[in-house]
C-alpha cells in the first residue's frame, strides 16, 4: 500500500478518523432512538438485545430480498416490536423498568443467537458507501472517508428532531410525559401511550444500528456481533444531555475510542490489545462518573426517569 | 383594572353540579352534593381536611367519574369524562401541586395548555400575543424563565395566567394561597373577585381558611364528611356559623390542656448559624439559629419554602449542612443512631408513609424501628428475636389504639390517620428528650389531629423540648409557648404566646423587614 | 394463619403460575420452528433431571448459580440493583489463581480455603466499588457494575494472554496453574463437586444474615425507604458497601470454585453467562437467599439440557437463553398480579 507520499504517523490518525466515522454509526443511531425513549421519561436497558435482534433480522432480510435497505426497515421494524414488549411490561403496575431492560437484553440476545444460526454462513448484501474520499490519492485518505449512508442519514436526522422536539406539538407532548407525570394527567395524555410509542421509536432507531453491524461493518452475522453497544448508548444519551445534535458528537467520540485499539493493531503495536478494547467501556465509566452526583438531580434531566433515586 | 381576555368568546356560563355522589371502595367520599355557580360568582368550597372538597371538583372537572350526578352548563346536561372536554368546556382547576413542567420555560407551558396545540409552533407569535396578555396583569412572568428556577408563588401565579390565558370561564383554586404569603394571597385573590365583579369569570375557592371566605367570596358552601352540611350568603354567615356547619353544632374546639405551671429548663435543642443547600443547590438555610429548652413547645411559622424541609432533613440526618452547629444536651449532636437513642431526639416528620415507614413492612416491623437491634430485641447483640419484637408491637397498637387488621399486616393498608398514630407510637413511647415535628397533622380527620396535639402537649407537660414546624397559624397558636417565623431561610422573628399577634406574624412572613405599621 | 404465611402462598403460586405460562410460550416458540412442543418438553427434563447423569450436570451448574444470584440478592435487599456477578466470578478466579500460585507449596488444607477467602474478597471489591460510587458519587449502580463486567473480562483476556500466561498452555490463552494437590474433589459416591456444598451454605448463611439479625433488619429498612433509614439515624454507607461486599463476596468465590473444582487454571472459559443467569435466579427467587436454593436447579436444570436439546433436534444452545429470557420476562410481568387475586389475599379479620 506504499505510494509515493509516505505520510508516517498521520495515517494513524486518519485511520482512526475514517474508523471513528464508522463505527460511531450504530452509537449514533441507538442514542438517538434513547433519546427519545428517556425524554418519555423511560430508560431501556434492553438496547443491546434489541441491537442483536436488529441485526439478524436486518441480515437475514437482506439475504431473502437481495436488498439490504428492505434489511434496514426490517431491522427497525423488529426494534420498534422489541420496543413496544418493553413498554407493554413496564406499563404493568409494580413493574420495575430497569429489571424488564435487564430481562429484555437476555431474551433479545438468545433470540437474536438462535434465530442466527442459519445466517454465519450465508452472505448478504451490504449497505452502500458513499466515497467522499474520491479527490485524494492517498490510499489510506480515501479508505477513511468512504463514508457509510446510514451515518449521514443519522448526521442529517440530529438537528431535524431537535428541531421537532421543540417546535412540534409532539415534541411538546413528549417531554411534558418525561418530565411531569401530573401535567400530562391534567392535560389528558395517556403516559403510557406517548410512553409506548417513544420506546418503539427508540427501539426503531436502534434495530437500525444492529443493522449497520451487520450489513456494514463488521458486514456478516456471528455471535459477538455487539459488545455493549446498547448499553453505552444510555450513558452516551446522558452524557449529550437529551439533545440529539449532541449525540453525534458524543458518538464520533465513542466511536474514535473504540477505533484506538484497531488502528494501533494495524501500524504493528499489538501489545494490550484487551486493555484498548476496554477503552470505550471505561471512557462510558468517566462519563458517567462526571455526569452524577449525590447532591442535584442532573440538570436538564427528565424528571420522571427512574434513574436518579 | 381588569384585563380583557384574550379569547372570550363565550359568555360566562351559569355552571351547576347536580347531586354529585362518588364512593372509593368502602369510603363514600361524596354523598348528594350540588353546588349552583351564576355568571360572576365568587363561591367559597368551606371544609376540613377529608370533607371532599377535591373529591368534587376532581368530579366536575373529569377527573373521577361520579357514581351518581353530572354536571350541567347553561341548563344543558354536560357528561365529562375526562379533563380535557372540562378545559374545553371553559373550566379550569388550579391544583395544589403545580402541573407546571419543571424542564420548560413559562411560554411552553403556556402553550401546552392550548387545546388544540399547533402542530408546528410559531413561537414568535405566541410569545407576542402572551406577553400582550400580560400587560394588562398586575403580576408579570418572564415568559423564558424554566419553571425548575422559578419559586412557589411564581408557579402559582403562572398557573392562573395560563388558566385566564387560554380562555377558562371558570376557575377552580383548590388551596392556592397554602404557597403564597399574605400579602401575594390577597394580591391574587383581590384580582380574581374584580374580575368576577364585571362577570367576566366565576371562581370556586377550596379552602379551610375563614379569613379568605370572609374576604373574598360572596357565596360559601360548606361540606363535611362528604355531605354539603349548609351554605349561604357570606355576608349574612357569621364565623361561628360556618364553624358550626363545618364541625356540627356544639363541637368545641379541643384545646391541649396546657400545664401552665410549668416553666422552661434547660437548653435541650441548640442550632448555630445552620446553612444548607436545597436540592438545586441554592441556599436554603442561612445561618439559622433557635433553641428549644426542655418543658417548651417552639413553634416555627412560615409558608412553605423558605427553608423548614431543609432544616428539618439536617435534624433528621437526611440532608448534610455546610455550615453550622447542632447541639442536644449542651453536647455535639451527629444524627447517629447512637447519639440518637442516648439523647432520646426523636421525629415526627411531615407525610409519614413517604418519610418515616417502609411500605412493604408490616406494622409490627415499622413500629420496632428504634429498638429492633437492643436487647430485649435481640439475642447477642445480632440476631432478631421475633417473639419479643411481635411483643413490643402489641403493646403500643393497644396503647395507642392503631387499627389494624393485624399486627402483621402491611403498613400501607392503614389509614393515614392509623399511619400517624403508628409513626407516634414508635417516637413518643420512649423517654423523648427532644421531639421535631413537621406538619404532623395535616390531611388527617379531626380525631386523629387533636389525638396528635394532645400527645404533643402531654410530652411538653412531662418535660420534653419539642421543636414544631407547621404552616398550619391555628396549630401554632394553640399549642406553642413561642413561636417564631422563618423567612427565607432564616428565623427573623419570635415571640412569646401571651403577645402573639396574628397580623405581626403574617408580615414577618412576607417580608425581612415590614414596614412599621400602626396595629 | 398469619399474613406472612398468605404472602409466601402467593408468591409461591405466582410464581409457579409464571413458569409455567413461559414454558408454554416456548413450546409456542419451538412449534413455530417446526418441532413438537411436547417432545421438547421432555427433552428438557430428561436433561435436566431425567437421568443420574443429567441430574450431576444440573447439580454442577446449579452452585455457580445460587453464589452469583446471591450477589443479586444481597445487595437487593439494601436497595441497590446490581448485575455485576459475571464481573465479581472472573475477578474471583484471578484472585484465586494468584492466590493459588503465591501458597505453591504449602498445606492444602490451609491453602484452599485461603484461596476460596481470596476469590471471594477479589468479588467483594469488584462490587464494592461500584457501590462506593453510587453512594459518594451518585453513579447508578446497575449501568455501572454491568460496564464492569465487560472490563473485567477485557482484563482477564489481557491477564491470561500476557502478563499471566502460562505459555505451555496451546489450546487457549490461560493463566499459571495452581497445583493440583489443590483442587477440590467431587462429593462422594458423585461427580458433583464440592462447590454445591459452599453455594447451599452461602444461601443458609445469607437468609440466615438477611431475615434474621440485625444487619439484614437494617439493610431492609434502608432498601425499603432511604429516608426512613436516615431518619432513624442508620449508618447508610456502611450497610450499603457491606451488601454490596458480601454479594460481591459470593459471586466471587463462584470464580474462585471454578478454579479449584473445575479448571486449575483461569481462562476464557470461566464466562459462560452464570452472572448473568444468577440474576434470572434472584429475580424469580425475589431475592430471598432461600428460595434461590430451588430455583438455581431449575435454571441449572434447563441449562444442563441445551446439549441434548442440540443433539436431538439440532436446537442452538442460544435455545436454553431463550426460555431462561421467557420466564425472566413472564416472571416480572407477573409482579402486576401481586395483591389482584382474591383467592390468594389474606382472609380480612374484624379489627379490634
Amino acid at each position: 500500500m506504499n505510494t509515493g507520499t509516505d505520510i508516517g504517523g498521520w495515517s494513524v490518525v486518519i485511520a482512526v478518523l475514517g474508523a471513528a466515522l464508522r463505527v460511531s454509526t450504530p452509537y449514533l443511531f441507538v442514542s438517538l432512538g434513547e433519546t427519545i425513549t428517556e425524554l418519555s421519561g423511560r430508560i431501556n436497558l434492553g438496547l443491546e438485545g434489541t441491537l442483536i435482534m436488529g441485526a439478524v433480522s436486518g441480515y437475514a432480510i437482506s439475504y431473502a430480498t437481495g436488498s439490504p435497505w428492505l434489511g434496514v426497515l426490517g431491522a427497525g421494524a423488529t426494534g420498534a416490536a422489541f420496543g413496544l414488549l418493553h413498554a407493554g411490561l413496564c406499563s404493568l403496575p409494580r413493574v420495575n423498568d430497569i429489571a424488564v431492560g435487564v430481562a429484555l437484553f437476555i431474551l433479545g440476545t438468545g433470540l437474536g443467537i438462535y434465530l442466527g444460526k442459519p445466517l454465519i454462513h450465508p452472505v448478504a448484501p451490504r449497505l452502500p458507501d458513499i466515497h467522499f474520499g474520491a479527490w485524494s490519492n492517498l490510499p489510506s485518505l480515501r479508505a477513511a472517508l468512504d463514508i457509510n449512508a446510514l451515518f449521514i442519514i443519522g448526521v442529517v436526522l440530529a438537528p431535524i428532531m431537535l428541531w421537532m422536539l421543540r417546535n412540534t406539538r409532539w415534541g411538546l407532548i413528549l417531554r411534558t410525559v418525561g418530565d411531569s407525570a401530573d401535567a400530562a394527567r391534567a392535560l389528558g395524555y395517556s403516559i403510557n401511550g406517548v410512553r409506548a410509542i417513544a420506546t418503539a421509536l427508540g427501539g426503531f432507531f436502534a434495530g437500525i444500528g444492529g443493522a449497520f453491524l451487520s450489513l456494514y461493518y463488521p458486514g456478516s452475522w456471528t455471535e459477538g456481533l455487539s459488545s455493549g453497544q446498547g448499553l453505552m448508548a444510555v450513558t452516551l444519551v446522558i452524557f449529550a444531555r437529551w439533545n440529539p445534535v449532541n449525540c453525534v458528537y458524543a458518538a464520533l467520540l465513542f466511536g474514535g475510542a473504540t477505533a484506538v485499539g484497531p488502528a494501533l493493531q494495524a501500524i504493528g503495536y499489538g501489545g494490550d490489545y484487551y486493555l484498548f478494547g476496554a477503552a470505550p467501556y471505561v471512557l462510558t465509566l468517566i462519563l458517567l462518573i462526571r455526569s452524577s452526583s449525590t447532591r442535584h438531580r442532573m440538570f436538564g434531566a427528565p424528571s420522571e426517569l427512574t434513574f436518579n433515586k | 383594572m381588569t384585563p380583557t381576555l384574550a379569547s372570550a368568546v363565550t359568555q360566562v356560563p351559569l355552571v351547576e353540579a347536580v347531586g354529585m355522589s362518588k364512593r372509593f371502595g368502602s369510603l363514600l367520599a361524596l354523598d348528594d352534593v350540588s353546588l349552583r355557580l351564576p355568571a360572576g360568582s365568587f363561591h367559597a368550597l368551606l371544609g376540613e381536611n377529608g370533607a371532599g372538597k377535591s373529591t368534587l371538583v376532581k368530579c366536575m372537572m373529569g377527573y373521577h367519574r361520579p357514581d351518581r350526578g353530572h354536571l350541567s352548563l347553561d341548563g344543558v346536561r354536560r357528561d365529562i369524562h375526562n379533563p380535557r372536554q372540562a378545559l374545553d368546556a371553559g373550566i379550569g382547576l388550579v391544583y395544589q401541586h403545580f402541573t407546571l413542567v419543571p424542564n420548560m420555560t413559562a411560554a411552553e407551558n403556556i402553550v401546552l395548555g392550548r387545546s388544540p396545540i399547533a402542530r408546528v409552533i410559531d413561537w414568535a407569535a405566541e410569545r407576542a400575543q402572551i406577553e400582550a396578555f400580560q400587560r394588562d396583569m398586575p403580576f408579570h412572568v418572564d415568559l423564558g424563565a424554566r419553571i425548575s428556577g422559578l419559586a412557589a408563588g411564581e408557579k402559582q401565579k403562572l398557573e392562573i395566567l395560563k388558566q385566564l390565558y387560554l380562555g377558562r370561564r371558570v376557575l377552580i383554586l383548590d388551596e392556592p394561597t397554602s404557597v403564597l404569603t399574605p400579602a401575594e394571597a390577597d394580591q391574587v385573590l383581590g384580582l380574581l373577585r374584580d374580575m368576577t365583579r364585571e362577570r367576566t369569570l366565576s371562581v370556586v375557592l377550596i379552602t379551610h381558611k375563614f379569613r379568605e371566605v370572609i374576604a373574598f367570596a360572596r357565596e360559601v358552601t360548606v361540606l363535611r364528611a362528604g355531605r354539603a352540611a349548609g351554605s349561604g350568603s357570606v355576608g349574612e354567615l357569621k364565623q361561628a356559623d360556618l364553624a358550626a356547619m363545618m364541625f356540627g353544632s356544639g363541637a368545641v374546639f379541643a384545646s391541649a390542656a396546657r400545664d401552665k405551671a410549668s416553666t422552661p429548663g434547660d437548653i435541650r435543642l441548640e442550632v448555630t448559624a445552620m446553612t444548607a443547600l436545597n436540592d438545586k443547590g441554592v441556599v436554603a438555610c442561612d445561618e439559622v439559629s433557635l433553641a428549644v429548652r426542655s418543658g417548651e413547645i417552639l413553634g416555627i411559622a412560615g409558608v412553605a419554602g423558605n427553608g423548614q424541609r431543609e432544616l428539618v432533613e439536617v435534624l433528621a440526618g437526611q440532608r448534610e449542612a455546610q455550615a453550622g452547629e447542632l447541639r442536644v444536651m449542651g453536647e455535639r449532636y451527629d444524627r447517629s443512631r447512637k447519639q440518637m437513642r442516648v439523647r432520646g431526639v426523636h421525629l415526627l416528620t411531615e407525610e409519614p408513609l413517604d418519610n418515616g415507614c417502609v411500605r412493604g413492612m408490616s406494622v409490627a416491623e415499622n413500629l420496632s424501628f428504634r429498638n429492633f437491634d437492643e436487647p430485649p430485641q435481640t439475642v447477642f447483640g445480632c440476631f432478631l428475636r421475633g417473639s419479643a419484637l411481635r411483643r413490643h408491637a402489641a403493646a403500643l397498637i393497644k396503647r395507642y389504639g392503631i387499627r389494624t387488621a393485624s399486627p402483621d399486616s402491611r403498613i400501607d393498608t392503614l389509614s393515614g390517620g392509623n399511619v400517624q398514630r403508628t409513626v407516634l407510637a414508635r417516637e413518643l413511647s420512649g423517654a423523648v428528650s427532644v421531639l421535631i415535628a413537621q406538619n404532623p397533622c395535616v390531611g388527617l380527620d379531626f380525631a386523629a389531629t387533636s389525638e396528635i396535639r394532645a400527645q404533643m402537649m402531654a410530652a411538653r407537660n412531662a418535660g420534653s423540648a419539642i421543636l414544631l414546624f407547621s404552616e398550619d397559624l391555628d396549630e401554632l397558636l394553640e399549642l406553642a409557648d413561642r413561636i417564631g417565623v422563618m423567612f427565607e431561610g432564616a428565623i427573623v422573628y419570635e415571640t412569646p404566646r401571651a403577645t402573639a399577634d396574628v397580623q405581626t406574624i403574617g408580615l414577618h412572613m412576607a417580608s425581612r423587614q415590614p414596614a412599621q405599621e400602626a396595629a | 394463619m398469619g399474613a406472612a404465611y398468605w404472602r409466601g402462598l402467593e408468591a409461591m403460586t405466582l410464581t409457579v403460575a409464571a413458569v409455567l405460562a413461559a414454558l408454554l410460550l416456548f413450546g409456542i416458540f419451538v412449534a413455530f420452528d417446526g418441532l413438537n412442543p411436547v417432545d421438547v418438553y421432555r427433552v428438557l427434563y430428561l436433561g435436566a433431571f431425567g437421568t443420574s447423569f443429567s441430574i450431576e450436570s444440573t447439580l454442577t451448574r446449579a452452585a455457580p448459580l445460587m453464589l452469583t444470584a446471591l450477589c443479586v440478592a444481597i445487595p437487593a435487599r439494601a436497595g441497590l440493583l446490581i448485575i455485576g456477578g459475571e464481573g465479581a466470578l472472573v475477578l474471583g478466579g484471578i484472585t484465586a489463581v494468584l492466590a493459588g500460585v503465591a501458597l505453591a507449596g504449602s498445606p492444602p488444607g490451609i491453602a484452599i480455603p485461603l484461596i476460596l477467602v481470596a476469590g471471594a474478597a477479589g468479588g467483594a471489591a469488584w462490587i464494592a466499588i461500584p457501590a462506593g460510587l453510587r453512594q459518594f458519587r451518585g453513579v447508578n449502580e446497575t449501568i455501572s457494575t454491568l460496564l464492569f463486567n465487560y472490563i473485567a473480562i477485557a482484563l482477564l483476556n489481557h491477564l491470561v494472554s500476557g502478563p499471566m500466561r502460562d505459555y505451555a498452555q496451546t489450546l487457549k490463552p490461560t493463566s499459571w496453574p495452581i497445583e493440583p494437590a489443590f483442587m477440590i474433589g467431587t462429593i462422594p459416591g458423585t461427580n458433583v463437586n464440592w462447590g454445591l456444598a459452599c453455594g447451599i451454605v452461602a444461601c443458609l448463611v445469607a437468609y440466615v444474615a438477611l431475615r434474621r439479625t440485625t444487619l439484614g433488619f437494617a439493610m431492609g429498612i434502608l432498601g425499603g425507604n432511604l429516608r426512613a433509614a436516615q431518619m432513624t439515624g442508620l449508618p447508610v454507607a456502611r450497610l450499603v458497601l457491606i451488601a454490596a461486599a458480601l454479594g460481591g463476596a459470593a459471586a466471587g468465590l463462584a470464580g474462585a470454585v471454578e478454579i479449584v473444582a473445575v479448571h486449575g487454571a483461569a481462562s476464557v472459559s470461566l464466562v459462560v453467562g452464570y452472572g448473568y443467569a444468577g440474576i434470572l435466579v434472584a429475580f424469580i427467587a425475589r431475592q430471598n437467599p432461600l428460595a434461590v436454593i430451588p430455583v438455581a436447579l431449575l435454571v441449572g436444570g434447563i441449562s444442563a439440557s441445551g446439549g441434548l436439546l442440540q443433539r436431538r433436534f439440532a436446537m442452538p444452545d442460544a435455545a436454553t437463553t431463550v426460555l431462561e429470557g421467557c420466564i425472566f420476562v413472564v416472571v416480572l410481568a407477573s409482579n402486576a398480579l401481586y395483591g389482584r387475586i382474591r383467592l390468594l389475599q389474606p382472609r380480612a379479620v374484624a379489627p379490634a
